[in-house]
């Protein structure tokens, strides 16, 4: 018992076992901090319930995206794409955002910034399957980091 | 709290709690069997292994860590702990448990622990051999049991009230005692909690009511200064016709066309206007004389001293009034002129039809009263005045000071992008609710629902939000934003150009939103909310924070004060009267402010809220810090006095745009 106390007295330094500070790259601390910011004193339920529900609406979005593309489905990779955008961005998930947004791009057919088009469907196709690769694997990492700064020990 | 409200809410609803399904699904996990499992008889449940269950599987279902919160929750749907049954062995089935801290509604475990005790016996012997040591925990509910999810709706949230201990015939009196204790102060915490929340809604209700009326005040001496208007330009009118009339009738003329004669200069050539006009005018000033009266009752009688927005307006004819009420020291006229000044630039939000000739004396006090000419950058996040709504939460709960709660409808088909934006209204004090996409929020607004603003995603399943908006704007006119995600402006500009949004879309706030660019939005499409200005911006000084971290919640005794020439620590010194001793005086000094006008009005609120013109001048800085230490003593010493309606008036001023 003793023990969670320590633990939950950490939590409200803000600091806890990560330093958030220490990923700047991966998460864009203005952003998050806010939503740190809407924590109660002394836990951080909610912001935690927040990245917890990301993690389930990124994970579930990841698994459309890879049935999208078995079925070639570029309109669906390209909302799906601006569907996790969102999140991410509201969470300030930088890399996991821009990744989103060149899936949006690709799924729209244009190249990864969205200026230019791309008229061949399987090259888009292509760009989307390596950008999902990576994004999973900017999206492990962050979860990692994530799940360290909420005291989860089950990674 | 917040979730445990929930909680109480779903199951006065009927339906089964959250908690208790949530305990139901955990313990269907056949891979936390080492851990947590049903207990041998399915009707009880079983921590077997404390550490690994807090930090392993509270986390992931209940979403904390804390052990004893979850026993709190147990104990709350009248769980209770089953104690150690088997006093011969002094073991339990699943292990050494060692006390039963929190046993509640000991007689229904009683009845069970000795219809058990005879199952248990056997267990004990069944089960040692492979028990964990670890400390076990078994919790009980007469209607949890294992395969038998419908009696989960019978499970319920206990009434807080403490309950009586039934006698207790068992050992351990002294915990049991210890528990009663325990829960008789949480539920006394509770009762305070709720009276505290109540006094606070009556609180806010109050100021909701002072607010209307001071608004009403307002609309009243708005159209008296539109009549007013309407007056000038018909008695400058019936001048005209009548001189006009005269030379047409004479034939002479004066040497002067009539036309390039102005109004004014007419007017006082006219002995004698049209009776009607007269008459309507001798009314006018009668009315307002009576109005003015009123007035004055009711600002003696609101108590603003919970709301330093809450100031008494000034009445339509501050200008003489000025003259003899202020303290003799003052510089009269100064003020004018500087109220004139601001006037000029406030002019078009305040007219928007024009009538701005200037003749009318009372015209610059009428400024002050528009309360929708605040700049929408008086929310800066470092404004003192957020701090004070909830200094515990590092200030993030602001009260951008509403005349009532904002209703906003939040139109998102992404979860963690409602939720958040859910939450940052909320800390902004708005009430909201939420559609999934665009075909919810029309048919929300079909029925009838009335929001102050609707914040609407573009992309969403369903019906996207450009469509929905285009449907909403066929019945309904509330204003409403789009939030897009695409963040680059040409993109936004795209909208713009295709026309869209100038037909439905207020306005545009990008994904992903800030809390700032959100206060920011709503600062700007309700400013109609906003309760009164807040007189002067300000940045905080020192003292001001001092004076911040000193109070929490007690109520505001507001000084606002422009005059360049007073430090915040003298004037805090002078100003400490007994009467203050609860109260905290925010002192503000805008700097902008004096710089930009050579004018300043001083007043004060003392601990009931009324406010004492202290000075008003345009003395140079020294000049200023030495007049005013005894005006302001002396406006203290009057504070208790009953004759105060005339100190109540008093122009306001406001920050000049820039």
């Amino acid at each position: 018992m003793a023990r969670v106390l320590v633990a939950r007295s950490d939590d409200s330094s803000r600091d806890g076992p990560v330093q958030l500070a220490d990923h700047r790259d991966v998460i864009e601390q203005s952003a998050f901090e806010q939503i740190l910011d809407m924590d109660e004193e002394g836990d951080k339920d909610f912001s935690k319930s927040i990245v917890y529900g990301f993690f389930e609406q990124a994970e579930t979005t990841f698994e459309k995206m890879e049935r999208a593309i078995s079925s070639k489905d570029l309109r669906e990779l390209s909302h799906l794409g601006h569907f996790l955008k969102g999140s991410s961005a509201t969470l300030g998930l930088t890399k996991v955002k821009d990744a989103c947004e060149k899936i949006q791009n690709f799924g729209a057919r244009k190249d990864e910034s969205g200026t230019a088009d791309e008229p061949d469907d399987n090259q888009s196709l292509a760009n989307i399957k390596l950008t999902l690769k990576r994004v999973k694997e900017d999206y492990k990492e962050v979860a990692r980091i994530l799940k360290r700064y909420y005291g989860d020990t089950d990674l | 709290m917040e979730s445990s409200s929930a909680a109480a809410a779903s199951a006065a609803a009927g339906n089964s709690s959250d908690f208790v399904r949530k305990l139901y699904k955990m313990l269907e996990d056949p891979s936390y069997s080492e851990i947590v499992r049903w207990g041998d008889e399915g009707d009880s449940f079983v921590v077997l292994e404390c550490e690994k269950f807090t930090k392993t599987i509270l986390p992931k279902h209940f979403k904390h860590s804390n052990f004893a919160s979850f026993v709190r929750q147990l104990n709350k749907y009248d769980f209770h702990k089953v104690r150690q049954n088997n006093e011969e062995t002094g073991q339990s089935p699943y292990g050494p448990n060692v006390s039963c801290l929190l046993s509640l509604s000991l007689w229904i475990f009683v009845c069970y622990s000795h219809l058990c005790q005879v199952v248990l016996a056997a267990w004990e012997i069944r089960m040692v051999s492979h028990v964990d040591r670890a400390q076990a925990w078994e919790f009980k509910h007469p209607e949890f049991k294992a395969n038998s999810k419908d009696s989960l709706d019978n499970i319920r949230r206990k009434a807080p009230a403490p309950r009586k201990a039934a006698p207790i015939i068992e050992e351990a009196v002294p915990t049991q005692q210890l528990d009663l204790m325990n829960q008789q102060i949480v539920a006394q915490q509770q009762q305070i909690q709720h009276l505290s929340d109540r006094y606070a809604q009556l609180t806010v209700d109050h100021q909701l009511m002072l607010q209307e009326v001071m608004r009403v005040q307002k609309t009243v001496r708005n159209h008296e200064n539109v009549i007013h208007q309407v007056m000038n330009f018909l008695l400058s009118l019936d001048a005209r016709q009548r001189r006009d009339s005269r030379i047409a009738a004479s034939f002479q003329g004066q040497g002067q066309d009539p036309s390039t004669l102005s109004p004014s200069q007419l007017a006082p050539m006219d002995d004698v206007p049209a009776s009607p006009l007269q008459h309507a005018s001798k009314l006018l000033n009668d009315m307002n004389t009576e109005i003015q009266f009123n007035l004055t009752g009711l600002d003696s009688l609101s108590d603003p001293s919970k709301n330093p927005a809450i100031i008494s307006t000034p009445p339509l004819d501050n200008g003489p009034r000025n003259g003899t009420v202020r303290p003799a020291t003052s510089a009269g006229s100064s003020s004018t002129m500087g109220f004139s000044k601001m006037n000029g630039e406030l002019d078009p939000v305040v007219y928007p039809v024009g009538a701005t000739n200037g003749i009318d004396p009372m015209y610059g006090e009428h400024v002050n009263n528009i309360p929708y000419s605040m700049p929408p950058k008086e929310l800066d996040p470092s404004d003192p005045r957020r701090q004070y709504t909830d200094v515990r939460k590092k200030s993030t709960y602001v009260d951008p000071g509403w005349v009532r709660n904002p209703h906003i409808l939040l139109v998102e088909d992404d979860d963690t992008c409602r939720q958040v934006g859910g939450k940052f209204l909320h800390s902004f004090s708005c009430v909201i609710d939420t559609a999934f996409d665009g075909l919810e929020a029309v048919g929300k607004l079909q029925n009838g629902s009335k929001y102050d603003l609707i914040l609407m995603d573009i992309i969403m399943p369903n019906l996207d939000g450009v469509s929905a908006c285009h449907l909403i704007r066929q019945f309904d006119r509330t204003p409403i934003i789009a939030m897009t995600s695409n963040i680059r402006s040409d993109d936004i500009q795209l909208y713009f150009q295709h026309g869209d949004f100038p037909l439905c879309m207020d306005d545009v706030l990008p994904k992903p939103f800030t809390r700032k660019s959100l206060i920011e939005m709503l600062e700007k499409h309700l400013v109609h909310l906003k309760s009164l200005p807040q007189v002067i911006e300000a940045p905080p000084t020192s003292a001001t924070a001092v004076a911040i971290a000193a109070q929490n919640s007690a109520p505001h005794s507001v000084k606002e004060d422009s005059s360049p020439g007073q430090s915040p620590a003298t004037s805090m010194n002078n100003w400490q009267s007994p009467s203050q001793l609860q109260g905290v005086n925010v002192q503000q000094v805008q700097g902008q402010y004096v710089q930009q006008s050579p004018t300043a009005a001083t007043f004060a609120v003392d601990q009931n809220g009324v406010q004492y013109q202290a000075t008003q001048a345009s003395l140079s800085a020294a000049a200023v810090a030495a007049a005013r230490p005894p005006h302001r003593r002396q406006a203290s010493e009057i504070s208790s006095a009953a004759d105060i309606a005339g100190f109540s008036k008093r122009p306001r001023v406001y920050p000049q745009p820039t």
